[in-house]
């Protein structure tokens, strides 16, 4: 019996020791990249040892110009999560309320189809109407993925939450939005936390709509990765910086907000 | 019954029409968005797919009905590799990520020292940019510059060519996909695991079962209808994975489009061979299939529930 | 609480950000400057020009707004923009042979003949390279000005070539004697590399199949099984089979150019243009060890092709095509040409190769390599079939490479690459 409560701490430190490495070790590698020169990345033998050098970072800073491109995914982040929260928060809530099953479902389509069937019309549609290349062409494509999204959060987080409140509300003669207003709102703030951080992330993280849809003005981080990548030469040191630079402000925002994270990404899973 | 507050009193026309109409107009503008934003290109696309549009959509193009289904399912040589190529992707990737993340949530299930670090680290990959993991693993699988070849050389091992080895991209790639989200199936299963009463387990210990058998008794049992929500949540990414392929592979996924799914297909015809027409129809059909087998876990989930 | 607050402050900087965001946003055409938009890769060109842009605009009144991106992103943004006929960019800079025929007929690309007719004389049209002209020539029109060059070229080492003291092939034949002597597969030393990838191969097998007499077509009818064509499949990829690395299949110059810099491999056939990389210590440790020869000759003579890789031309739908036309004049007119070859560019225009000041950036070896494959006569004007759906037909004429580098039944490829080829053909005749 005392054998084997010493055994199982013993096996598990061993086993998420290699998780740890496995999960970890990759992102030390790309950070131990964006400080070393051309030639080290290229020279197996200096795999540990080698001069530490900015120069990358410089790159990525200075010749490739990034810090517009980060003002561009914050702006598309943060805009697209807020106009997805103000649209899709109380939809959510009524379609929790009167279990509009269908509504629901229509709104969870979107997250299913592949997207590259939606390029070509999406853009055809913002051409028409002048929007292409716009902040407000990146901010409606974002919200395809943003509101369902939030919409399935929130529908899991209004489910659980008690009815009573609001119908003492409704007693005391608050109208029904009156009552979503005053009292299951006030007491979504970790809801609406979970969901819009969770959307953030994956507006920052998008890849394939900015690549189609964004102008120069209005590119993302991801699609600026692109630029170490030339007709006749390969930057690593400035594409591994680049992918640190991308990579860094979401993790940090992520550790920060962990709890969010983690109940938006398990989200749904306990409904029922 | 308590007389109404004043502040409600004063409720005009608008607010009574607005609460009276709420189903409307609280869901309208989200439903209006999804329906503009999804239907009407859906639609454009299932109109492309019967015609023969190609190389530029405003040109005049034939409308060919079914042809280009026809062609796709029994003349081409790319669709149904393809399909089978996203059906081994996927379900290689899901039972791992299912295994290996059951795995990690129980061995976190209960709490110790130092665990909260743990469910920080685990959550990095997850939140990673996509392309930017594409990028820096092609770094590290690089053939001759790549640090996973000169770790194996350590070894003795002869280098590999991984990405760029057309019978080890797919498995390569698979690889990339589960380290990035085997947490998140983890973090799914430790919710459901810590939500777990300990009555059925203490009483299972009581009879005299060891873990192994509480595990198969009790915990996955119980345990069910979360296992289905994350296998339903990952199938619907792992079906459409793109990012990673296009970042590291490229239109058309290698030489031997060892690496070419559905939805790098349908870039490929659209983007790369400006075949638009017959790009919808595989669009279309991908979408079919990934509905099925969206259905079929949904409906699988709500009998685990009942 | 706390957190309440910070989601408020966060939704509140959230709605600001985008509403100051959109007012800038709008482009800010009319007025007394028009805005001129360039669609650029990322390519050593683009660094170069870009310095003296503020130059033009000075001169010129206009504002230019450059583009970069990737150049497979490049083209994923012409094709979704110019599908919806896109005003989004004036100047666009394309690949003649992979884009050429397509964006001609999609009518996306504007002529550009009757600029050429109204030019002032120092432009000189005349003076660009033969082969490059016809290149951005359809159907009797011109669509775009040549901007870089590219010719094959047989890159080797020499320190490798000196220890086992061989010298530098002239034909096809002392190649693969020179490869076989040199390969030392137990050293990691090889003795040959080039593309292999199904798509990228085909490029580079090209100046092999012209030298060895054959061609992709005649126009009309697909010869990949001509006696010729079938030699230089064979050669090929027999070659990248005994005396390469593994791996070559999935092998464009991102991932074969950095072995030659290396030193691991002695011979390297790729384009002109990639020499710069060798050049740079921060990714070459070959920088005084490479060499450059010209390719070598076949049974039917040394015939490397000599494209215009990338040129500049006009959005059709351009509400801006007279400022585009005068931004290309300035981009690709004798002076900027000049200036920019002095930065380490193979551009176009013939004159830049006879004068000392045009070669002045160039090692000896490579200008000998280039005169030579520039020549009459021995230069082939596409490296790729001349087929409006370039990318399908080249993924058709590579598999027999690729069956050939892995050591497949070539023979069979060839037959079955021929027959679908002649299908692609025919189709592409019909539209």
């Amino acid at each position: 019996m005392s054998s084997k409560r010493i055994a199982y701490p013993i096996f598990r430190a061993v086993m998420l020791t290699v998780v740890v490495i496995t999960l970890v070790v990759p992102f030390l590698w790309m950070v131990l990249s964006s400080f070393k020169s051309n030639l080290a990345i290229t020279d197996p033998k200096q795999l540990f040892s080698f001069n530490p050098t900015l120069t990358n970072y410089e790159t990525v800073f200075g010749v490739a110009d990034f810090l517009p491109f980060m003002i561009n995914s914050l702006v598309i982040g943060a805009a697209s999560t807020v106009v997805s929260l103000i649209i899709g928060v109380p939809a959510s809530w009524v379609m929790a309320r009167y279990q509009m099953t269908k509504s629901s479902t229509g709104v969870l389509v979107a997250r299913i189809i592949p997207t590259v069937s939606l390029l070509i019309p999406w853009y055809y549609i913002f051409a028409q109407t002048g929007l292409a290349g716009t902040y407000t062409s990146l901010i409606l494509a974002h919200m395809f993925v943003s509101l369902p999204l939030i919409v399935w959060i929130m529908l899991g987080f209004f489910e659980q939450l008690p009815i009573d409140l609001e119908e003492s509300g409704q007693v005391d003669g608050l109208t029904p939005i009156g009552a979503f207003w005053r009292i299951t709102l006030r007491l979504s703030t970790p809801g609406l936390a979970t969901a819009g951080i969770l959307s953030f992330i994956f507006s920052w993280n998008n890849f394939m709509f900015a690549l189609i849809l964004s102008s120069a003005q209005t590119r993302t981080l991801p699609i600026a990765l692109y630029n170490f990548i030339s007709y006749a030469s390969i930057d690593w040191g400035g594409l591994m910086a680049a992918s640190v630079t991308i990579t860094l402000p979401v993790c940090v925002f992520a550790l920060i907000f962990q709890r969010y994270v983690v109940a938006g990404l398990t989200a749904g899973s306990m409904k029922g | 019954m308590t007389p109404p507050k004043p502040v409600a009193q004063t409720a005009s026309a608008l607010s009574d029409f607005a609460n009276k109409h709420r189903k409307y107009v609280l869901a309208g503008p989200a439903t209006f968005f999804i329906t503009c934003m999804l239907i009407i290109p859906l639609g454009f696309t299932v109109y492309l797919s019967m015609t023969g549009a190609s190389g530029s959509v405003s040109r005049n193009a034939d409308f060919l009905g079914l042809a280009n289904y026809a062609e796709i399912l029994f003349g081409n040589d790319r669709f149904w590799p393809a399909v089978w190529r996203t059906v081994v992707f996927t379900s290689v990737v899901l039972t791992v990520e299912m295994l290996a993340g059951l795995g990690i949530a129980l061995l976190l299930w209960r709490t110790f020292r130092g665990d909260s670090i743990l469910r920080v680290i685990i959550l990095l990959p997850l939140v990673a940019t996509p392309v930017a993991v594409g990028m820096m693993w092609m770094l590290i699988f690089h053939p001759t510059i790549g640090a996973a070849n000169e770790i194996l050389s350590w070894f003795s091992v002869s280098a590999q060519g991984w990405l760029s080895d057309p019978r080890q991209a797919l498995p390569t790639l698979m690889f990339i996909d589960i380290w990035q989200w085997t947490p998140m199936v983890t973090l799914i299963l430790l919710a459901g695991l810590r939500s777990i009463s300990d009555e059925p387990l203490e009483a299972a210990s009581v009879d005299g079962a060891n873990s192994f058998q509480r595990l198969i008794h009790v915990i996955l049992p119980t345990l069910a209808p979360t296992l289905v929500t994350a296998l339903l949540l990952r199938a619907i990414d792992a079906l459409k994975t793109f990012d990673i392929i296009y970042a590291t592979k490229g239109k058309g996924g290698g030489s031997y489009h060892e690496a070419e799914t559905l939805n790098i297909l349908a870039y490929s015809y659209s983007f790369d061979y400006q075949y638009y027409g017959k790009a919808s129809a595989v669009l279309v059909l991908f979408l079919i299939i990934i509905l099925t087998i969206c259905c079929v876990l949904i409906i699988m989930r709500k009998k685990q529930r009942v | 609480m706390q957190l309440k607050k910070m989601v408020v402050a966060l939704a509140a900087t959230a709605l600001l950000v985008p509403v100051a965001a959109c007012s800038s946003s709008t482009p800010k055409d009319g007025g007394d400057q028009p805005t001129l938009h360039v669609a650029l890769p990322t390519h050593a060109w683009t660094n170069a020009i870009k310095e003296s842009i503020p130059e033009f605009e000075k001169v010129s009144g206009i504002k230019v707004d450059l583009t970069t991106f990737g150049e497979d992103q490049l083209s994923d943004q012409y094709n979704v923009k110019l599908n919806t006929k896109s005003k989004d960019f004036d100047v666009m800079m394309f690949r003649p042979p992979q884009d050429g025929k397509l964006f001609v007929q999609n009518e996306w690309l504007a002529p550009i003949d009757d600029y050429l007719k109204q030019a002032d004389a120092a432009y000189k049209w005349d003076d660009f390279l033969p082969a490059t002209r016809d290149s951005v020539t359809v159907d009797g029109s011109i669509y775009g000005a040549p901007l870089i060059t590219e010719q094959e070229v047989l890159y080797y080492n020499k320190k490798l070539l000196a220890s086992a003291g061989v010298n530098v092939p002239t034909t096809m034949d002392e190649l693969e004697a020179a490869a076989a002597k040199l390969t030392d597969k137990g050293k990691g030393q090889y003795g040959f590399l080039s593309r292999g990838q199904l798509s990228a191969s085909v490029t580079q097998f090209s100046s092999f199949l012209y030298s060895f007499g054959g061609d992709f077509d005649n126009g009309k009818k697909a010869t990949l099984n001509t006696p010729e064509a079938k030699k230089a499949y064979e050669f090929y990829g027999r070659m990248l089979n005994q005396y390469a690395p593994t791996g070559t299949t999935e092998m464009n110059w991102i991932q074969a150019m950095p072995i030659f810099a290396q030193g691991k491999v002695a011979f390297y056939t790729d384009v002109s243009s990639l020499s710069p990389n060798l050049d740079d210590p921060a990714t070459s440790t070959v920088v005084d060890d490479w060499g450059v020869a010209p390719f070598p000759a076949g049974p039917a003579g040394s015939h490397p092709y000599n494209i215009s890789a990338w040129a500049l031309g006009i959005n059709a739908f351009s509400e801006h095509k007279d400022l585009a036309w005068k931004f290309m004049e300035w981009a690709t007119g004798q002076d900027m040409s000049l200036k920019l070859q002095q930065k380490g560019q193979s551009l176009a225009r013939a004159s830049l190769y006879a004068s000392a000041e045009g070669t002045k950036g160039f090692r000896d070896d490579m200008i000998a390599a280039i005169k030579s494959s520039t020549a009459a006569g021995v230069a082939v004007g596409h490296d790729r079939p001349l087929v409006i759906k370039v990318s399908e037909a080249r993924e058709i004429i590579g598999k027999p490479i690729v069956t050939g580098i892995d050591g497949g039944d070539v023979a069979a490829a060839i037959e079955e690459a021929q027959t679908l080829y002649q299908k692609f053909l025919d189709s592409e005749t019909k539209a």
